[in-house]
């Protein structure tokens, strides 16, 4: 694994290889493996090393970039020589913001090596009882196992350095019915392999398979709905880019409000949402830089339902004469209240739908953050506070600002750590119970 | 061996030019002596030899070279310039009956060696406790060298040029009046592949992509509004031509009128419409509801933990009306300016053309040589695909087309027959459900049609239905003068998920009765939605 002496040293080779005004340089190492299985059979997987690197200079504020794969002295000396050769054609980069000096960054705990040297042989025996899991239950599996150590290093001709590894490990799985009539889905990533619940995510997809057989057709149209954390980060996934102050100050984003404003300040959502980012969550560690290598920073971007921050560039900041968010660096809503459990949510509701994951996800508004998608691997029913029958599948039209709005969250529950599969980052998200949610129409699909 | 830039500029006199410093040329030169192809030979006979050494039926190497250039910028000012690109290697074997794949960005004999023994470990692993052994079919051994059809190397033109031409976009948009932003961009992308396998096979292939792109922006800052309007090229598998031969200063500036025009625009009433769709837009249906359709690892649920399944089941081809009688669909590996043109797939299939849908049947899949027995076939089509070195190549989908009317119909005459419908050009949002149903798709401009002529502009508009309830409801088609290619370099799939690049070619056509919504309206679009 590439160690910080190593990346130390190929920044300061780069760094030397460059007569730019400024410079950043950067190396990175990803060493990950994964297995898929499908039909309850092993199917494809991977095991890659790649090692790369980045220059980005500025000769008289115009700028240039090269990046590759090879690390021969003669092909670091090539990529600087491209780079600059393109800042020379360049116009001049009226962005450009100084590279930063030297930063202090408090370390996050994101990385344990287990993480990294997982074997095929114990890879192949967890799955193996995975689908033994399937076998037993008469269900048909699929899914991925994945894990990996990503190294990073990078480097500023004004003297700033920073060195960072992380690691990862996802089992997701769908099982579905052989009949097709009814899947479920499990999936649990930690940072950590040894936490990874392997047996559990088998466990949750196999069960919701078994219970959503015999679903029954509802009509499309407003119903209260409680979302499982996994569809909270399926959905809000899409939202991160909407708090972009340059974005919103230049009128084109739904943090824009008329006549040239913004909604920065404003009560925009329920009092029960907080958005933030937390670069040392103990769960859901972040990187420890942010923007440029900014020093991360615990950064709320809404709290209590009130917007405030949007995230601003060095160069907006510079301009708007602001300063430059240090963040976020990783995604969590919470409650700023008391949380509810999932059958607290169920018990107290008269009528809702309880949707396990949403799918195929879109923007169809940007103004308004409607977006379109699909109910997937899961849909009952709610009444009487007790689960009535399973649900055919729906497509959603939804407005996320409208979804969040005050008066729509009723309630939230304890946040856990969702996504984070197949290169996806995983955030904490909590269930969500909402007054009101628009389905446009029925799927057929399983 | 290697050989300095400076050694290079010195021996050819590139330098003397100049301007040319920036040109891709330089490296290519290099590249050549950095790794010959009797290099890529020999490090193959290593992989190969090992291979089979260690018990493999099946193994191949993919040594690839990937370069990228992107530049973009906004309003006035260039944003990124970059050149980048990626080197390495994958082997991929097949031992008793389960897959191996490792790869590594260290091009030398002795990794070569690491990884392919690494990828014998994990089949050997898998094989312990797999349930159902692969079943894969012989391919003759291939030779070949294959480069895609371009006239001119984006990489040797300079990055100066390809400035200039974004700007002049940029400044056309901004010149019409209401206009506040513009964004553009150019993506041009080299694949640079070499495939050996235990079948003999040696194949070399060079691959051309390009992409420039604009996004035009119009701000009512008093009402709180915005929209906005791309343009309609999207990417082709064609070379620095596509940028002289696509007037993309004059699309910029009427870009520019229409992201103005969506602002007053008159605003849809939900309800049936009958919709002409124009190829810039009806690709994105075709990928959608046709190609993903037709992959039969959807079919057989290898993909159904992320991507999804398919309704076409298997027990469906050749007895499903899929649409109308004359609606032709054909997948082709072929195809000029297409995305997913190649000489050979990644297992050393030749490129090829077949139908997936005839008179209206569905009759066929897209197939590799792992998934082609599984339904008793001989001979794979050549889907499969891998996104770099890096990525374990798997089914992927090729180009997959419309056939044009056998009439060479014209649009305004699909127009004058339709009393109360909508015109749409270009591709806006888009999602369909993991069994290819159900979609929604929205556009760039849409132009309201009454008794058979274009009245003016709409907004807000999208469309749903259900696949075969849409393509039956195609009853025109126009002729091969409407005929043109659209597409997509990042097309996702799999897991880990990899891109693939797909073009679709299609005529404009004609679709009768289908839901549209208002994407502005307060209840999301949900015409009429009830509380339930």
């Amino acid at each position: 694994m590439l160690t910080e002496r190593e990346a130390k040293k190929i920044c300061d080779t780069l760094l030397k290889l460059t007569k730019a005004d400024d410079a950043v340089v950067s190396v990175r190492e990803s060493i990950e493996g994964n297995q898929r299985f499908a039909a309850n059979a092993f199917t494809t997987n991977g095991s890659s090393r790649e090692r790369a690197f980045s220059v980005t200079v500025w000769i008289d504020k115009r700028q240039g970039s090269a990046s590759g794969t090879e690390f021969e002295e003669a092909a670091l000396r090539r990529a600087v020589e491209q780079a600059e050769n393109l800042a020379k054609l360049s116009p001049v980069d009226v962005e450009y913001v100084p590279t930063l000096s030297q930063q202090k960054y408090k370390p996050v705990n994101g990385f344990v090596s287990d993480s990294a040297e997982i074997s095929p042989k114990w890879r192949a025996k967890q799955i193996g009882s995975v689908l033994d899991q399937c076998d037993e239950a008469k269900v048909v599996g699929a899914g991925l196992f994945r894990s990996g150590a990503f190294t990073s290093a990078s480097a500023t001709r004004h003297g700033n350095f920073e060195f960072e590894r992380s690691s990862s490990a996802s089992l997701s799985m769908t099982a579905r019915t052989p009949d097709s009539t009814s899947s479920g889905y499990g999936l649990h990533s930690h940072f950590d392999s040894g936490k990874l619940d392997i047996r559990g995510v088998a466990q949750r997809a196999v069960d919701k398979a078994l219970k959503g057989r015999d679903a029954q057709r509802l009509t499309p149209g407003v119903y209260p709905v409680i979302l499982e954390p996994q569809a909270v980060g399926d959905i809000l996934g899409f939202f991160r880019g909407a708090f972009t102050a340059r974005n919103a100050d230049e009128g084109r984003s739904p943090m824009s409000a008329p006549g040239g404003k913004t909604l920065l300040g404003q009560p925009v959502f329920d009092s029960k949402v907080n958005l933030y980012s937390d670069p040392w969550h103990p769960e859901l560690p972040g990187s420890q830089s942010a923007q440029d290598g900014l020093p991360a920073e615990k950064l709320h971007l809404v709290r209590n339902g009130v917007v405030e921050n949007l995230v601003c560039s060095r160069f907006w900041a510079q301009k708007t004469g602001k300063r430059p968010t240090p963040g976020p660096v990783n995604f969590i809503l919470e409650s700023g209240n008391k949380s509810h459990s999932l059958a607290e949510m169920i018990a107290n509701s008269q009528r809702a739908l309880l949707l396990t994951r949403l799918w195929y996800i879109r923007m169809v508004n940007p103004r308004t953050q409607l977006l379109t998608g699909l109910t997937r691997d899961g849909v009952w029913l709610v009444e009487d506070g007790k689960i009535k029958h399973a649900v055919k599948n729906f497509r959603f039209n939804q407005s996320v600002m409208q979804m969040l709005a005050p008066g729509n969250v009723e309630m939230v529950g304890q946040s856990e750590r969702v996504g984070g599969d197949g290169g996806r980052g995983a955030s904490l998200f909590p269930a969500l119970k909402l007054k009101a949610f628009t389905f446009s129409s029925e799927s057929d699909a399983v | 061996m290697t050989l300095s830039r400076r050694g290079f500029l010195k021996t050819t006199g590139v330098a003397a030019a100049g301007i040319a410093a920036a040109r891709w040329s330089i490296d290519a030169a290099a590249y050549e002596t950095w790794i010959s192809s009797a290099t890529k030979n020999e490090l193959g006979d290593i992989a190969i030899a090992l291979a089979k050494k260690l018990g493999a039926t099946y193994g191949d190497i993919r040594i690839n070279r990937y370069r990228t250039e992107r530049i973009s910028t906004r309003e006035r000012q260039v944003q990124n310039v970059s050149l980048d690109q990626t080197f390495g290697f994958g082997v991929r074997v097949l031992v008793k009956g389960s897959w191996g794949f490792a790869a590594s960005s260290e091009v030398t004999p002795k990794e070569v060696r690491r990884v392919t023994r690494e990828a014998v470990d994990i089949a050997r692993a898998n094989a312990e406790r797999q349930r159902k052994p692969v079943q894969f079919l012989d391919a003759p051994a291939m030779q070949g060298n294959w480069r895609s059809v371009f006239e001119q190397d984006p990489f040797e033109v300079s990055s100066q040029q390809k400035i200039e031409t974004l700007l002049k976009i940029n400044e056309a948009a901004l010149a019409v009046k209401g206009v506040g932003f513009v964004n553009s961009s150019m993506a041009w992308v080299n694949e640079q592949k070499f495939y050996a396998s235990t079948d003999g096979s040696r194949i070399e292939q060079y691959v051309i992509r390009g992409m420039p792109d604009f996004t035009v922006t119009a701000v009512d800052r008093a009402a709180g509004d915005f929209q906005t309007r791309n343009s309609l090229g999207g990417p082709q598998g064609m070379g620095y031509e596509y940028v002289r031969k696509h007037d993309w200063v004059k699309e910029a500036a009427q870009a520019g009128e229409e992201a103005v025009m969506k602002l007053k625009a008159k605003r849809i009433t939900p309800g049936k419409y009958d919709l002409i769709l124009h190829p810039s837009h009806l690709w994105l249906t075709i990928h959608e509801s046709v190609g993903h359709s037709t992959e039969l690892d959807r079919a057989l649920w290898w993909e159904a933990n992320y991507a999804g399944t398919s309704f076409l089941t298997p027990d469906k081809a050749g007895k499903l009306q899929f649409g109308a009688k004359h609606v032709n669909f054909f997948a082709d590996r072929t195809q000029s300016a297409g995305l997913a043109t190649v000489g050979y797939d990644d297992e050393g299939v030749p490129g090829q053309k077949w139908y997936l849908v005839k008179d209206g049947l569905f009759v066929d899949w897209q197939t590799t040589r792992d998934l082609a027995p599984l339904i008793g076939r001989t001979q794979s089509y050549g889907c499969l695909h891998a996104q770099s070195w890096s990525d374990v190549p798997f089914p992927r989908m090729p180009n997959v087309s419309l056939e044009p009317g056998k009439e060479d119909t014209s649009l305004d005459q699909l127009v004058a027959d339709v009393d109360n419908g909508i015109l749409i050009y270009g591709n806006g949002s888009f999602s369909i459900d993991q069994q290819r149903y159900n979609f929604q798709f929205g556009g760039q401009t849409f132009w309201e049609i009454k008794q058979g002529k274009i009245t003016g502009m709409l907004r807000d508009v999208a469309y749903q239905s259900r696949t075969t309830d849409f393509w039956n409801s195609c009853d025109g088609l126009g002729g091969q003068s409407t005929y043109a290619l659209g597409g997509a370099l990042n097309d996702g799939k799999g897991e880990p998920p990899q891109s693939n690049a797909v073009s679709h070619g299609c005529p404009v056509a004609r679709f009768r009765n289908v839901n549209v919504l208002n994407t502005d309206s307060k209840d999301g679009g949900a015409a009429g939605a009830h509380v339930c």
